[in-house]
């Protein structure tokens, strides 16, 4: 059992795997006789990329990439870095970020600019959920599975003190 | 288009600074060679040579009452407006002197240094060397001399000046991106505020106007997102005589993304304020990104840059997903 509490269920398990499975399809159609890269970004987005990986019909590679902030020790604020780098070279291919929200955009336009410095031949971003009216930077968020608001939400990948990631179904948290 | 010219001295590791320059930028390595080649292709091999020995016959006609240094000049500046480009020597920081959109280089080394990288690429002795050099050295300032008229040595003539004593060639090349990065910069900012009226600010060193403004240039920072502060005003009121009476210079400028953003700690009065300038300029300035940073927003990843020193980043307060 999961020791967690939640104020409500805001997107059940058939709601994900319904619109992951039309996100899929989406992304099959478009990028139809390419080969692409799927880059699922650590911890947040594990579930909802193994989902989406599995509904897209495409020769493809995976990987994932982890991003951490880390004290720095020449400045008196921290900097954010990448704490698991990528195993495969995304030179010349077609990569599709995956992430569980985008909210500010910050973290995934550091990403983004990471990523572009390897000379990809594209790089598209999936989240699954999405914020716009929040956003900071304009990102080329190409494909999303629900808007949300400002809630605080846990399950499905996203977590609270590293709990509640294993939930299947994404739920509103007390705050 | 943008150029980058380098000057070098011989031995000074000037064209292998070019080279590793134009395949990182992936732009053309203009040289001599390449502009005989290509701009003066009725050229006799006799006009050709006299060119590589005399710098004076740069100023000779070339072809209709045009001289080889005018043509030269002329066929380079409408290059640069179809393609960016690396132009190595031929005293192109001259032809470019006046020009927003260069950045002059100088590569040098000392004499010691150049020497020996002389005798050793050539396999001359020391004093053979020591001829090549004098003479190589004569030859670049009488061609900057007698075409230009003016100093090579002349250290206002360059924006940046290397020393390979001191670095490595991939160091140079480090050095000239990162000048060309803020100097490109300035140079668009420049040119848009003159198409659209607005004023350039460019303060060389931001003095932020409170806490909260300090506090989010750290946290850009944090990010590695590039940022300006202030580097515009939009007018957006004017009275009946044209004066302007109201304005709005978003606090950020961030490079990368083509995005200001203005930030809003204060209470709602000011936010509604703000948002009507913000309307005004997109308004006025079609196709400018502006975005608010709510004050919640802010205090969040306010919290976040705070939170950075705890070993356990969660997602909500320090890792990742702002």
């Amino acid at each position: 059992m999961n020791n967690i509490t939640y104020k409500k269920i805001i997107f059940t398990e058939k709601q994900l795997r319904e619109r992951i499975i039309e996100l899929g399809k989406k992304i099959t159609e478009d990028y139809q006789g390419q080969e692409i890269v799927l880059l699922g970004v650590l911890k947040g987005s594990l579930f909802f990329f193994t989902d989406l990986a599995r509904a897209v019909d495409l020769p493809m590679q995976i990987d994932m990439i982890a991003i951490g902030s880390i004290p720095d020790t020449t400045s008196s604020t921290g900097i954010v870095r990448i704490t698991k780098d990528l195993d495969i070279n995304i030179t010349g291919k077609h990569v599709i970020v995956v992430e569980d929200i985008i909210r500010t955009g910050l973290t995934t336009a550091y990403l983004l600019q990471t990523l572009e410095a390897r000379r990809p031949a594209s790089v598209d971003v999936c989240t699954l959920l999405y914020n716009p009216d929040r956003q900071l930077i304009d990102l080329p968020v190409k494909y999303f599975g629900f808007e949300v608001d400002r809630s605080w939400l846990i399950g499905y990948g996203m977590d609270s003190g590293e709990y509640g990631r294993n939930l299947p179904f994404i739920a509103e948290m007390e705050h | 288009m943008s150029i980058i010219t380098i000057s070098r001295q011989m031995g000074s590791l000037g064209d292998e600074v070019a080279s590793a320059l134009s395949r990182k930028l992936g732009w053309e390595l203009i040289t001599r060679d390449l502009l005989m080649e290509r701009f003066f292709p009725d050229s006799s091999p006799e006009q050709r040579t006299r060119l590589a020995e005399s710098a004076k016959f740069y100023l000779s006609e070339y072809k209709d009452g045009r001289s080889f240094k005018d043509v030269l000049a002329a066929s380079l500046i409408s290059m640069s407006r179809e393609s960016s480009a690396v132009l190595l020597g031929f005293g192109s920081q001259l032809m470019f002197s006046g020009s927003n959109d260069a950045l002059h280089v100088r590569i040098v080394a000392s004499d010691t240094t150049r020497l020996s990288r002389i005798e050793k690429h050539f396999h001359l002795s020391e004093d053979a060397s020591k001829a090549l050099l004098a003479s190589t050295d004569r030859k670049h300032k009488r061609f900057v001399s007698h075409v230009f008229g003016e100093d090579l040595s002349d250290l206002s003539l360059y924006h940046l000046i290397l020393n390979t004593d001191h670095l490595t060639v991939d160091e140079c090349v480090a050095s000239i991106l990162a000048a060309f990065h803020e100097h490109d910069l300035r140079a668009r900012i420049k040119t848009e505020t003159r198409s659209e009226g607005s004023l350039d600010h460019q303060s060389e060193t931001p003095v932020f106007k409170n806490p909260s403004e300090a506090e989010f240039a750290k946290i850009l920072d944090m990010y590695h997102i590039d940022w300006k502060y202030e580097p515009k005003t939009f007018p957006v009121e004017w009275d009946s005589e044209g004066n302007v009476t109201l304005a709005f210079s978003p606090d950020f400028y961030l490079t990368r993304f083509d995005t200001y953003l203005e930030l809003t700690t204060m209470n709602q009065k000011y936010v509604t304020k703000k948002n009507r300038k913000l309307k005004k300029v997109k308004e006025l300035y079609p196709g400018t990104n502006i975005k608010i940073v709510y004050k919640k927003d802010f205090l969040e990843l306010a919290e976040r840059l705070r939170s950075v020193s705890a070993p356990d980043n969660h997602e909500e307060s320090g890792e990742k997903n702002e």
